[in-house]
Formats: structure tokens, C-alpha cells, sequence
């Protein structure tokens, strides 16, 4: 997406403990959870960050 | 399914939700409550201590859900000094540690021998409304849609709501408000089974690190750091891992479990009613901000939650004037207290690993009658006037 930076969500399980920290803080509410699969929807997120620093294993990356 | 009609839709199997859905029910109620996992309790997200001076009043009996019960709790400041609260001094605020994933299937197990309907592993999309007002839930069971209509819809889906912000009710925090938490169960650690632990200061900025023993050897050790303060990815893990590793009685334990989580620590919200629906629990935000904890308030809000339902069912009269009744009831009980803990929790939050060490300190050697915000203060005022002058609209 032009002049957004790439947001990645490492939901596979390495990293992700599907704890919904990140769905919780989000300010636009854009970020889902089923279960154990963790999605956003790319069109609303700002790439403000919040969820990044949210996230207590660093499963969200941002760059 | 076919789309279904009930009195009451609870949206949440916790305990805020089944404590809900019971008193509904136990007042006439036909009540309906989803829950998107397959488990009740499971997993668990919480570091598993509560007070249990609240229980008998909500009607929650002890049971095989408690791991065992505390003597009192112990403060450690930066440089470990330690100040111990009993449970006298604590006013019955210490308690129990209990196994979560046990106490909420109790809690649902009450629920639904009143009479409620449990539906596991059905999630609620979107909320259904008619001229404004919500009348129940789209959900989704095992990749089917279907439709619950109720004139009263209960929001009781955690830290992560999305109910609230579906019905139009603001519930959105800023990261000063919350913390962002991991904890590890370990076994073989040196935890002592009469206490739960907290450590305060730059160990866990914004929070504090705790250990909640749950049988001799076995304790939870977990983290909250206010989101804030993050300054790196996987911050709560890190100052975790760091604090065990200093730590040689942790440090020699095994981790056998993780788990993590987001708790706000905001001051009350403003709305937790709309037409048709009632939010309860963690997802508003009726946590303490002091101490993280949410599960008492989401009981007894819960109460009250479900009985205004049945009577708003019965009065044919589920608007929001009518849920004035819980939102003004639960604030009678919860809400000052969790306005003077959030003020509290943003000073303390401002304050330095040293004048933590000066608090603790005060406190070690006194004797309080009760244990309050304003006595702790009093207590340090008496040796370090210029702490607490930071503190001064408490005193």
C-alpha cells in the first residue's frame, strides 16, 4: 500500500501467544482475533504503532 | 442454526459474564450466553490472585478451584526492601490463589444451573440493531451465521472488546492506561506459599513483576508494563526474563507455561449503557488501576448487570434510562475507588526507584491500623515531608 509502512502480524504461533493485547489497545479497532489467527484490516490501520509496543512477546513488526 | 430469540444475550464466558447470566437468570430470565472458545477458563490470562472478602456477597461458594489461600502480600521496593501486609491490616483484601481455568467453568457450571444456555465456540460479528437500539448479535458457530435476537445484549467479551465499540459505547484507552503483561508458571522456584509477591520500580516501569504461588515450589511469575513505557518490541519480556535472571531462586525454576495479556488501568469510563445493551467486566474497564485486578469488580458488577436485565426483560423497558439502575449501581459500589486508585496509580507511576526505596522504607517499620492510600501516606509523610509532597490532594 503507497506511503504506508509494511505491518506484519507473526500469528503462526512462533511468536504470537494470542493473548489479544493488540486487539484490545487499537484505537481503530482494526485488528482481529479468531481463535489462533490474528488479523488487521490494512485499509483502516494507520500504522500508528500502539499495538506494536502492546504486544508483550514482539510479535508485531513494523518497517 | 436458525436464528434464535432469548430475554438476555451475554457475550463472554467469564466471570463478569456467567455472574451476569446467573442473576439474570436466578430473576426469570431466559438467557443466552456465547462464548468464542472451546474451553471455558481456557486459556487462562490473568496472574491468578483475588481478594475474597467479595465472594459471599455475589454468591460464589469456595471450592476446588482455589489453589490456597495467602497469608498477606509483600511490597519489595528497588533495592528490596520489603513491607508486609496482613491479612488483618489488609481490611480481608488479601486472599486466595486460585486456578482460573477452574473458577470460570464453576462459575458458568452456576450459571447454567439456574437455567442459562452455554453455546461454546460461537462468536459474536457484528451487533444487530433496529431505530438505534441493539436487539442481539450476528454469530458464528463452527463456520455457520446465524442470528440471536434479545432485547437486552450483554457486552462481556474481556480486555478486548469489541461489543462496546460495535454498540457505540467509547471504551478506547490510551496506552498510559494500559499495561501490557506476560507470565510464566515455574516450577522448582523458592516462592513462599504464605505471600504474593510484588516488585515495584524500573524493573517493571509503569507496573510491577509478581509472583503468586500456587503450591510449594510452583508459582506465577508475570510482568505488567505500561504500554507507555515500552521502549522496544517485547518489552515485557524482556524485563521479565531480566528479573529472573537476577533473581537465582527464579532463576534455577522451569517454565512450564505462558501466558500473556493486555489490563487496562484507566480511571472509570463515562458510559457503560446504550439502548439494549449493558457492558460489564473487563470490557468496561472496570478494572483497578492500581492493582490490575478485575475480577472482583466484574462480579459484582455482574450482579447487578444481570439483575437489572431480568427487570428491564420483565418492564418490557431495556433503554437506556432503564439500565441507569446498573450503570449508577455499580458506580455506587466501584466507581470512587477506582477513580482514587487511578489517581494514585499516575503518581506512582512518575515516581523514582529511590523514593520507592524511601517509601518502603516508611513503611517497614510501622505498624498501620489500616491499610489505605491516605494511612501510607500519612505514615511517610511523618519521615520524608518532601515525598509526599507530590501526593498532597491524597493527604
Amino acid at each position: 500500500m503507497p506511503g504506508k509502512k509494511h505491518l506484519h502480524i507473526e500469528s503462526s504461533g512462533q511468536l504470537c501467544i494470542y493473548c489479544g493485547a493488540c486487539v484490545g489497545i487499537c484505537p481503530l479497532n482494526c485488528i482481529y482475533l479468531d481463535e489462533t489467527r490474528i488479523t488487521f484490516d490494512e485499509k483502516v490501520c494507520t500504522r500508528c504503532e500502539i499495538c506494536v509496543k502492546a504486544c508483550p512477546v514482539g510479535a508485531i513488526e513494523i518497517g | 442454526m436458525s436464528d434464535l430469540k432469548t430475554d438476555v444475550l451475554v457475550i463472554g464466558a467469564g466471570p463478569a459474564g456467567s455472574m451476569t447470566a446467573k442473576w439474570a437468570a436466578k430473576n426469570g430470565a431466559k438467557v443466552v450466553m456465547i462464548e468464542k472458545r472451546q474451553e471455558i477458563g481456557s486459556p487462562v490470562r490473568c496472574g491468578e490472585g483475588i481478594s475474597k472478602s467479595w465472594l459471599e456477597g455475589v454468591g460464589i461458594k469456595p471450592g476446588r478451584w482455589i489453589n490456597l489461600e495467602v497469608e498477606g502480600a509483600r511490597i519489595f521496593s528497588p533495592s528490596e526492601k520489603v513491607f508486609e501486609i496482613n491479612e488483618k491490616d489488609a481490611g480481608n483484601e488479601v486472599g486466595y490463589v486460585v486456578e482460573r481455568t477452574a473458577f470460570d467453568k464453576q462459575l458458568a457450571i452456576d450459571a447454567a444451573n439456574v437455567g442459562v444456555d452455554v453455546f461454546l465456540k460461537t462468536a459474536a460479528v457484528t451487533m444487530l440493531k433496529e431505530n438505534g437500539r441493539i436487539v442481539g448479535a450476528k454469530v458464528k458457530r463452527s463456520g455457520e451465521t446465524f442470528e440471536i435476537h434479545a432485547p437486552v445484549t450483554i457486552g462481556a467479551d474481556g480486555f478486548e472488546s469489541q461489543v462496546g465499540r460495535w454498540a457505540g459505547i467509547p471504551t478506547n484507552i490510551s496506552t498510559r492506561d494500559m499495561d501490557t503483561c506476560l507470565q510464566y508458571r515455574m516450577t522448582n522456584v523458592d516462592c513462599d506459599v504464605r505471600y504474593c509477591d510484588f516488585y515495584l520500580g524500573k524493573v517493571a516501569p509503569g507496573g510491577y513483576v509478581w509472583i503468586f504461588p500456587k503450591a510449594e515450589g510452583l508459582a506465577n511469575v508475570g510482568i505488567g508494563v505500561q504500554v507507555s513505557k515500552v521502549t522496544a518490541m517485547a518489552d515485557a519480556r524482556t524485563y521479565l526474563d531480566r528479573w529472573i535472571d537476577h533473581h537465582p531462586g527464579y532463576a534455577k525454576g522451569k517454565k512450564i507455561d505462558m501466558v500473556g495479556g493486555g489490563v487496562s488501568i484507566s480511571a472509570p469510563i463515562k458510559q457503560t449503557v446504550a439502548d439494549g445493551i449493558m457492558l460489564v467486566g473487563d470490557a468496561a474497564r472496570m478494572i483497578d488501576p492500581l492493582t490490575g485486578g478485575g475480577i472482583a469488580n466484574g462480579c459484582i458488577a455482574g450482579k447487578i448487570c444481570g439483575t437489572v436485565a431480568a427487570e428491564a426483560v420483565h418492564a418490557g423497558t431495556p433503554t437506556k434510562e432503564f439500565f441507569q439502575k446498573y450503570e449508577k449501581g455499580w458506580r455506587a459500589l466501584l466507581e470512587e475507588k477506582l477513580y482514587r486508585n487511578w489517581l494514585a496509580k499516575e503518581k506512582l507511576v512518575q515516581l523514582s526507584d529511590e523514593v520507592f526505596d524511601k517509601v518502603i522504607d516508611v513503611l517497614q517499620g510501622y505498624k498501620l491500623e489500616k491499610l489505605s492510600v491516605h494511612n501510607i501516606l500519612k505514615a511517610v509523610h511523618e519521615k520524608y515531608p518532601e515525598v509526599t509532597k507530590e501526593f498532597e490532594e491524597f493527604l
